[in-house]
């Protein structure tokens, strides 16, 4: 008789995860933030603004086994936007390597909003990083394909190694982006005029503007965090979503240019590696532990999801997950995921 | 803290609701406060043991799930079914309504619901223990049962099928991280030799047996009328469920 190892597998994790006191810890934590009722939500295109700002969902995945937990809204759907920049980052990174990819877009935080135009390296011309969007629109310009549908396909597939299922794109907001993306548009022929686009800049644009309109849920976004905090592999899939010697690029960039223009407070009072996007959607890699990602569409100031920040901001005090905290935290013991001893290291090949 | 034990079979009638009832009131009778769940929602029947007729009941485990009460509304106090005891015995059925187990059936629970009302009923009664009664087979709340056990029983006759089917029961219940898992050998007819079947047990599960049951013809007659171990409590059956008490105490 043939066993199914996976469903059994799927199951046991289902009921592990029913049975975890951490799941009460994360529905109360989904309650007391419910309460918060600050921020706006995006409208610099008209499918953004029909988001309900009550939507909130925080779902979190284990590393190690792919585990989850959810509280709120976590299937419901909606567009990734800069949150896909540090993925398709990686998947530079795999079709060039480090030393290409550093010719085309650095690393440095620019404590700049998101959408800031003219900031490029004086000497280089590069953008500073692949988080702002000038650095992704130079990174979107990196993804190998013949065509323009490789291409794509080649992200869509890439993201689906992460989600454990290949995403669709958001066709109407793809089409709005495009029609009202006169910034981004502005950015890339600057980028051309300074030799840092290939002469398809249309088509670069087009596919930054698909990678942003990529539908996921805030489920999707644990396992890809999770993957992160795996070393690359899907914990549920086992598939390799990144090579291994990437996912440190990824992280650092998070790191440090994650949070828009309030990276650097969020590496003080989080310390965690992260990413937002203007719908509304958080994602934190805690690595070798666990994935977390928060979805509430109204935004701050900065431009990342109020809500967002202050539930990661929570998971990070209450648990010690500060990178740098070397101070116990009372409620370590109840995460599902203990601290890996010695220091969890991905050793998994590509 | 309460202790979660939970009674368990790969198949139906090796006599779990009346292992569980008379485990029940064995510990009632040492002093303990226990709680009984029917967690055998497709297939209920616990509540017939303890004297609990339909028409009185009116909150029931199916209307926790469904988010229409406390858990605490739909225990009923038992204690009086096993007479003067310092110990008490609080009783959650499931519903016996045909439309209530159809509505199971076809649209399901969130099974993690069960857990959360488990915490609830120990907390809320203050439970040394909670046993629970549960559906036969493999399926979610049976797992999500076997998972936040203390105690695991599971309860197998001397049948090549029950063998068989307890091994992937034992198989999952390893997966789930079950750190007290037990064997309780059911019906066993007079005349087969024990310490054999208890070495084929051993072997098979890898687990111990913890007590070795008499087929007993005195709790067939009753026929569920009531609780056997109340009326002949000398009778072999009823010493060896008291001693599996006794063990679930130390």
């Amino acid at each position: 008789m043939e066993d199914r190892p996976s469903d059994i597998g799927a199951l046991v994790r289902g009921i592990r995860t029913a049975v975890s006191p951490f799941r009460s810890t994360l529905r109360d934590l989904h309650a007391r933030y419910s309460a918060l009722a600050d921020g706006r939500v995006a409208d610099y295109i008209p499918e953004l603004a029909t988001a309900d700002p009550a939507w909130f969902g925080v779902a979190v995945a284990g590393a190690s086994d792919g585990q989850m937990f959810e509280a709120g809204a976590c299937e419901q759907e909606f567009t990734i936007q800069s949150i896909s920049k540090p993925f398709v980052f990686g998947l530079a990174l795999e079709d060039h390597g480090r030393e290409a990819v550093s010719q085309r877009v650095g690393v440095e935080p620019t404590g700049d909003a998101f959408n800031s135009i003219i900031k490029l390296d004086e000497g280089s011309h590069r953008p500073h990083n692949p988080m702002v969007n000038a650095g992704a629109i130079a990174t979107a310009a990196l993804i190998k394909g013949v065509t323009q549908v490789e291409r794509l396909n080649r992200v869509l597939d890439m993201f689906g190694r992460y989600i454990g299922r290949r995403p669709k794109v958001d066709v109407a907001v793809f089409a709005s982006e495009r029609q009202t993306g006169h910034r981004n548009r502005a950015i890339g022929h600057l980028l051309l005029n300074f030799g840092m686009l290939p002469s398809h800049v249309e088509e670069v644009l087009d596919l930054y503007f698909q990678q942003c309109s990529i539908l996921v849920t805030a489920r999707d976004l644990a396992m890809m965090a999770a993957t992160l905090a795996n070393g690359g592999v899907n914990p549920v899939t086992g598939v390799r979503a990144l090579q291994s010697e990437y996912v440190q690029d990824l992280l650092s960039v998070m790191y440090t240019c994650g949070m828009y223009d309030s990276a650097g407070q969020w590496a003080y009072e989080v310390g965690l590696p992260a990413k937002s996007g203007v719908s509304g959607g958080v994602i934190t890699v805690v690595p070798g532990r666990m994935g977390v990602a928060v979805f509430s569409p109204p935004l701050d100031s900065h431009g990342n999801s109020v809500r967002g920040v202050a539930v990661c901001r929570d998971l990070s005090q209450r648990f010690g997950l500060h990178c740098f905290s070397s101070a116990p935290a009372p409620a370590a013991a109840q995460l599902p995921w203990p601290l890996p001893t010695p220091m969890a290291k991905s050793t998994g090949s590509a | 803290m309460t202790r979660i034990v939970s009674i368990h079979s790969y198949r139906g009638g090796t006599g779990k609701s009346n292992l569980a009832a008379n485990l029940a009131t064995s510990l009632a009778r040492a002093g303990k406060r226990v709680g009984v769940i029917d967690t055998d929602i497709q297939s209920p029947g616990i509540h017939v043991l303890f004297g609990l007729p339909p028409d009185q009941i009116s909150r029931t485990l199916n209307d926790f799930l469904w988010g229409n009460c406390q858990m605490t509304a739909a225990a009923y106090d038992r204690t009086a079914v096993i007479g003067p005891c310092t110990g008490s015995v609080h009783l959650v059925p499931s519903s016996i309504k045909a439309g209530d187990i159809a509505r199971i059936v076809k649209h399901g629970f969130d099974v993690a619901l069960l857990n959360d009302g488990f915490q609830q009923l120990s907390q809320a009664l203050g439970l040394d223990f909670l046993l629970v009664d549960t559906h036969p087979g493999v399926n979610e709340e049976t797992l999500l049962s076997i998972a936040v056990s203390d105690t695991l029983l599971l309860v197998v006759r001397p049948d090549r099928q029950d063998f068989e089917g307890t091994a992937v029961t034992v198989d999952l219940a390893r997966q789930l991280d079950v750190q007290d898992a037990n064997i309780v050998l059911n019906k066993v007819l007079p005349g087969m030799d024990r310490s054999v079947l208890q070495a084929r047990a051993e072997a098979a599960f890898d687990l111990p047996v913890l007590a070795i049951l008499p087929l007993c013809e005195g709790l067939l007659s009753l026929g569920s009328e009531g609780i056997f171990g109340l009326t002949s409590p000398d009778d072999p059956y009823a010493v060896g469920v008291s001693a599996v008490a006794d063990r679930l105490m130390r």
